[in-house]
């Protein structure tokens, strides 16, 4: 599952499988893609029947939108974001093979993927989502304004921090010692502890 | 010669403190300090200028009652276990960051649920990268045990999976959520309720249960999980929740019952200080004011079961109260009363929720009453001139 999950890049957003594209889509697509999805998006919010947690999804799905048009409209900008997304998910197999043969490069893989998940994270899942919410492009498909921006900065890190948390639990043990899960004791030992038994 | 002797003492570790405290820290469900006996300066290492002799780390060893606990003693036993003790000695004199024993710290994470700190146990799980998983096995003996009718299971399996929760924004790594009613209860509270049914405790039965439950459980999804089940069984659910995290909410009711019964004392003065007033709103703040002085405060003091008068503003009274009882303030609104602004109960009688907690019984045998007007310096009418036959305090 974690093999698979490195391969696809999963947890490591991916701005032109959001807007349905592949990665060697023009601008213009990009644009026309956006307005297409975000066209739907706003008819499927116009007919949800909207609580907390429908609002909050929502709101994340339309920054998600905008930082993808923001980012992939940009040559630029696009080319730097796929570039560090792909060194960062090679960096991922890296460390996960130097971990598995025990290799001594283990810990400074380790360190050196560390830092540079949590500048992608903040970068790319975080702060240009903030940017795209002001341009005016995204502004005027999205009518995103200031009371969305407030909502969606406190969205915006839970989604950084969970997509850091699913990348980090697929990632070898470091501090701890490797241990294999019997699933079937520790549904019996959760029963007890709920039963309040030890 | 100086260097000599420096040579010559070499610190002494004895490999009984080091079992023990480790132990000790496993018994407890104590990540915090099973980390720290792995960190640099713990005085588990020989090259760590600490000692468990002194003061400063004496807590870190078992007191003789725990040492005799036979739980405790098979803990000893697993961390002796010969590849496991290999290991935690091999780890302590290492100069490197410790790789510490994964079977140690799943039997951590399993005393901390036994001993209810479901924040070190998250952090242990999480650790070991199976907090999700875990959290989602006890939400489904929760389930499970719901839809058996086993409440009292139900309510345990939910709060330990909900205890399991992590605040992702939290800033700058998610940390555990931690229960902290006092200032969740100022957010429920943040708006004043301008009519009477605004009050949380006037929503329909429906969203009060709502409420009551993501408030209680501190997880929406949790919460979330639950609205598929009946109301009876939600209600069955709160009752149980509510009497498990607060031993004391009997007494609770009780203040509740003294505050009815003043708040109702003083809507008769009340109504007598309309009746003679010139019918303006200011003036009538203004002679409430004068005439009732700190007076109104008996109400939110004896609703906290204060002996002396307290000087709360309405937020402390609400604090306060979320601190003892943290369910009280789903059935309390701020209210204004001349210039002074206090907490006084206030919910449906008919509410099964309320019903369930014995607050019903504390509105009497007269059934609906009026305790206060609801604006403050108005009359009891809620805002749509209709009585509020529901309202056993507005």
């Amino acid at each position: 599952m974690s093999d698979n999950a490195t391969q696809t890049g999963e947890g490591y957003v991916d701005y032109f499988a959001i807007l349905g594209l592949d990665e060697k889509a023009k601008p213009g697509d990009v644009r026309k893609a956006y307005r297409r999805k975000m066209k739907e998006l706003v008819a499927e919010i116009g007919q949800a029947e909207l609580n907390e947690e429908k609002r909050s999804h929502y709101l994340l799905e339309m920054a998600k939108l905008n930082a993808a048009l923001y980012i992939l409209r940009d040559t630029k900008l696009r080319d730097q974001y796929w570039k560090e997304r792909q060194e960062l998910i090679e960096l991922e197999e890296a460390w996960r093979r130097a971990a598995e043969e025990g290799s001594a490069e283990a810990d400074q893989l380790r360190r050196t993927f560390d830092t540079q998940i949590r500048a992608f994270l903040a970068r790319y899942m975080e702060e240009l989502m903030l940017d795209a919410g002001r341009d005016k492009e995204c502004v005027e498909a999205s009518n995103w304004d200031a009371a969305h921006e407030r909502h969606a900065s406190k969205l915006l890190r839970y989604f950084r921090q969970s997509q850091h948390q699913q990348i980090l639990e697929r990632l070898p043990y470091f501090d701890f010692t490797p241990i294999e899960f019997d699933w079937d004791e520790r549904r019996k030992t959760a029963a007890a502890l709920a039963a309040g038994e030890e | 010669m100086a260097r000599n002797s420096a040579v010559a003492e070499e610190k002494q570790v004895d490999p009984e403190d080091v079992a023990e405290s480790l132990a000790k820290a496993v018994y407890d469900g104590d990540i915090v300090n099973f980390r720290l006996l792995f960190n640099p300066f713990s005085p588990a290492r020989k090259t760590s200028p600490e000692s468990f002799d002194t003061d400063k780390y004496a807590y870190l060893l078992p007191s003789d009652e725990k040492a005799a606990d036979p739980v405790f003693q098979e803990i000893v036993a697993q961390v002796k276990e010969p590849s496991v003790w290999e290991h935690i000695q091999q780890e302590l004199e290492a100069n490197r960051p410790a790789r510490m024993p994964s079977s140690l710290v799943l039997k951590l994470a399993d005393r901390a649920v036994a001993r209810g700190k479901y924040t070190s146990a998250a952090q242990a799980y999480e650790q070991l990268r199976v907090r999700q998983r875990m959290r989602e096995e006890f939400l489904k003996i929760g389930d499970t045990a719901l839809d058996a009718g086993d409440v009292p299971l139900a309510v345990r399996a939910y709060r330990i999976g909900a205890g399991m929760e992590y605040n992702y924004a939290a800033f700058p790594e998610p940390l555990p959520v931690v229960p902290n009613y006092q200032t969740r209860a100022l957010i429920l509270h943040g708006d004043y309720p301008a009519r009477p049914e605004d009050a949380v405790g006037m929503q329909p039965a429906e969203s009060l249960v709502w409420t009551a439950l993501a408030y209680l459980l501190n997880s929406d999804e949790a919460a979330a999980r639950l609205e598929r089940q009946p109301m009876e069984r939600k209600v069955a659910f709160l009752d149980r929740l509510i009497r498990e995290m607060d031993p004391g909410w009997d007494a609770f009711v009780a203040q509740c019952g003294e505050a009815v019964r003043l708040a109702r004392k003083f809507n008769e003065r009340i109504q007598g200080i309309v009746r003679q007033s010139d019918g303006s709103p200011d003036g009538l703040a203004e002679e409430l004011s004068e005439q009732l002085g700190d007076d109104p405060r008996r109400i939110s003091n004896a609703l906290l079961g204060f002996s002396s008068n307290c000087e709360y503003d309405w937020w402390q009274y609400v604090k306060d109260l979320a601190y003892r009882h943290p369910a009280g303030v789903l059935f309390v609104a701020r209210q204004l009363v001349g210039n002074l602004e206090i907490v006084v109960p206030r919910f449906r009688s008919n509410s099964p929720l309320a019903d369930a907690l014995d607050l019903r019984a504390v509105v009497g045998a007269a059934g609906v009453t009026d305790a206060l007007p609801a604006e403050g310096t108005g009359g009891g009418d809620d805002g749509d001139g209709a009585p509020s036959e529901q309202d056993p305090i507005q």
